[in-house]
């Protein structure tokens, strides 16, 4: 069921089209990853969905709300760079947000400390918000986006501000998170959209160019291919490669030869077959699904 | 100069100089804490004490960086 | 309601942690004391700098009470007029600057609340400040000068505050205008620089414009009874200080905030 239904959304800036007429919508439950380069108007779509800049036109319509709710019940949004007031600590800006959120004073405190444990910052609940390092303020922004355990979660760029180990962490909370609530994050990293979502809006210049389930967008755009490298220094008679029936092209780089075949199970005993006969020295032979990599690179480039 | 110091009622002018040296301290405090300010941070700090009256209250106002 | 007081207590909070809570009232306090002492010692003042010739008699009469009160008065609408809007020139634009506002207002706070719990907590500390410093200057003319009745003191203090009020609102108005800080207090204190000139220009036709609480509380002081004039002025200081408030208020919400 459709949690989030966007129709023909558009955003100008200065007259010039930034977000060209999107639709898509999100699924209850799912954690949807909305991918694409950066300028690509990710972040605008995440902040007209949160109702903080106006849309030129389209619609966004929520499960089950009439006109007189207000949309921001719904939804929790972590920007990309969050600023808090600095003077604050982190358990008064959550508890001063909770109550923003019309939550009731006890209320607010307990869920206060039950996130600021849940992101790993409750030692540092009464330090000033000045202090805390760039991972600790991220996470004290999902726990902001979380306080009023909103529908839907968006993350605009969760990790891409991050160092590997900080990545690493709030990529699990994301895992976590995703169990309790929709969750819709933005990234320009392929790899973090495959780890933790099970659906993809792939999104350039303003367009959603693909989108789906993570698993039907990696068959659709399945290429057949077989790469193998060989030991170093060997130089392959690409002529007998393609000679053989099943092989359409071959792309090499550095070592590594991309073989592009019509038909991989056919491909594969040819190619080794070849390989035995001829007795080159292989050392790598992997029949190839990077789909969405490849995808990805012909969208950024385009 | 000596005359007017005389026929000055320093219970009068006490509450001016009370005032003037809380402003100077709490500006030195708000100083000491504050990571950074409008321009360099030294050159506040001597604007607090040199400057009489004046030079707290420009802190405060000008001095101090806003979030 | 609550949501008002979550914004206004987090504001109170704010101007305690950075001390505005003690400098705005002793700075307020300077300026109501400065006018009764100086003039009070104006004469040895003179005197001691020796700058009069030789037999020329110098004879400065002692003011009236209340001019010395309207003294400290004109004080608060220089010096405390270009302190509150510089005070409250990020009230909201910085937290739009620098961000903030990204974060607390996708939360499900309205607009309206949100503007007008920044303007109440401001004029708090405002008319606690003109009030301290109000108390300061009169205390000194009772003693210095001469009687002016309590009760006269809160009547200036009462229609006094109107204007800082309507400086505060302008300020917020600006503030829905303009994100950069100090052009919101530039263009404040331009905006309070105006009403005056056009109030002094078009003296004839404006009887009731805000600028000219202050010749009014001026004539209460001195005639000792509260005129119509003073009343119908105060109520339109009133309705434009709300004015500009719903103005700052429907601006925040057909602009994007953030």
């Amino acid at each position: 069921m459709a949690l989030l239904t966007v129709k023909n959304l558009k955003k100008n800036y200065d007259g010039s089209p930034v977000i060209r007429g999107i639709d898509f919508s999100i699924n209850k439950g799912t954690c949807v990853a909305l991918l694409g380069p950066n300028g690509a108007g990710k972040t605008t779509t995440l902040r007209m969905l949160s109702g903080l800049i106006r849309s030129n036109g389209g619609s966004i319509s929520f499960e089950g709300l009439d006109d007189q709710t207000d949309i921001r019940y719904h939804i929790g949004y972590l920007p990309q760079h969050p600023v808090f007031h600095s003077w604050m600590s982190g358990k008064e800006f959550l508890v001063y947000v909770a109550r923003l959120a019309n939550l009731d004073k006890k209320t607010a405190a307990a869920r206060a400390d039950e996130l600021l444990a849940r992101v790993g910052i409750a030692d540092a609940k009464n330090k000033r918000i000045g202090k805390y390092s760039g991972g600790m303020k991220q996470r004290l922004g999902i726990a902001q986006a979380m306080i009023h355990q909103p529908k839907l979660l968006m993350l605009d760029e969760p990790v891409s501000a991050l160092d590997p180990i900080g990545r690493r962490e709030v990529l699990n909370l994301m895992e976590e998170l995703k169990q309790e609530t929709t969750l819709l994050f933005s990234t320009h990293i392929l790899n973090d959209a495959e780890e933790v979502s099970d659906e993809l809006l792939m999104m350039h210049n303003g367009e959603i160019v693909e989108s789906g389930p993570m698993e039907m967008v990696r068959q659709k755009h399945r290429v057949d291919k077989i790469d193998v490298a060989f030991q170093k220094d060997f130089v392959p008679d690409e002529s007998l490669l393609t000679a053989l029936p099943s092989v359409m092209r071959i792309e090499s780089n550095r070592g590594i030869h991309h073989i592009f075949v019509t038909d991989t199970t056919q491909a594969r005993d040819e190619l080794l077959q070849l390989v035995q006969s001829e007795h080159w020295p292989l050392e790598r032979f992997e029949v190839g699904r990077a789909s969405l990599e490849d995808l990805f690179m012909k969208v950024v480039k385009s | 100069m000596a005359e007017l110091f005389e026929s000055v009622n320093w219970a009068l002018i006490a509450p001016l100089i009370v005032i003037q040296l809380i402003l100077q301290v709490v500006a030195l405090i708000d100083w000491f804490r504050i990571e950074r300010t409008n321009g360099p941070k030294i050159m506040w700090l001597f604007i607090i004490l040199l400057l009489n009256m004046i030079g707290p209250i420009l802190y405060f106002v000008i001095g101090r960086r806003q979030e | 309601m609550m949501q008002f007081l979550t914004v206004f207590k987090r504001e109170m909070l704010e101007s305690g942690r950075n001390f505005k809570w003690i400098w705005v009232p002793l700075v307020f306090i300077l300026l109501g004391l400065s006018d009764p002492l100086s003039t009070y010692y104006l004469p040895q003042i003179i005197e001691s700098v020796g700058g009069l010739p030789e037999g020329a008699s110098f004879d400065i009469p002692t003011p009236p009470p209340h001019d010395v009160l309207m003294m400290s008065l004109a004080q608060f609408s220089q010096l405390g007029v270009l302190v509150i809007s510089l005070m409250s020139m990020g009230l909201i634009a910085s937290e739009r600057k620098s961000g903030v506002a990204e974060l607390v207002l996708v939360k499900p706070v309205k607009y309206s609340t949100y503007v007008s719990a920044k303007w109440t907590a401001t004029s708090v500390l405002v008319l606690v400040s003109l009030f301290a410093g109000l108390l300061a200057s009169w205390y000194y003319v009772n003693l210095l000068f001469g009687d002016i009745s309590f009760l006269h003191l809160l009547a200036t203090w009462f229609f006094y505050g109107l204007w800082l009020l309507f400086v505060i609102s302008i300020s917020v108005f600006m503030n829905s205008l303009f994100k950069v800080p100090g052009l919101v207090g530039f263009m404040t204190i331009v905006l309070v620089i105006l009403t005056s000139i056009v109030t002094t220009v078009l003296n004839h036709i404006l009887d009731w414009s805000p600028a000219k609480l202050s010749p009014y509380i001026r004539m209460m002081l001195s005639e000792g009874n509260i005129s119509g004039d003073l009343w119908a002025t105060a109520l339109i200081t009133i309705g434009i200080s709300i004015a500009l408030l719903a103005a700052a208020i429907y601006t925040f919400r057909t602009k994007e905030m953030a």
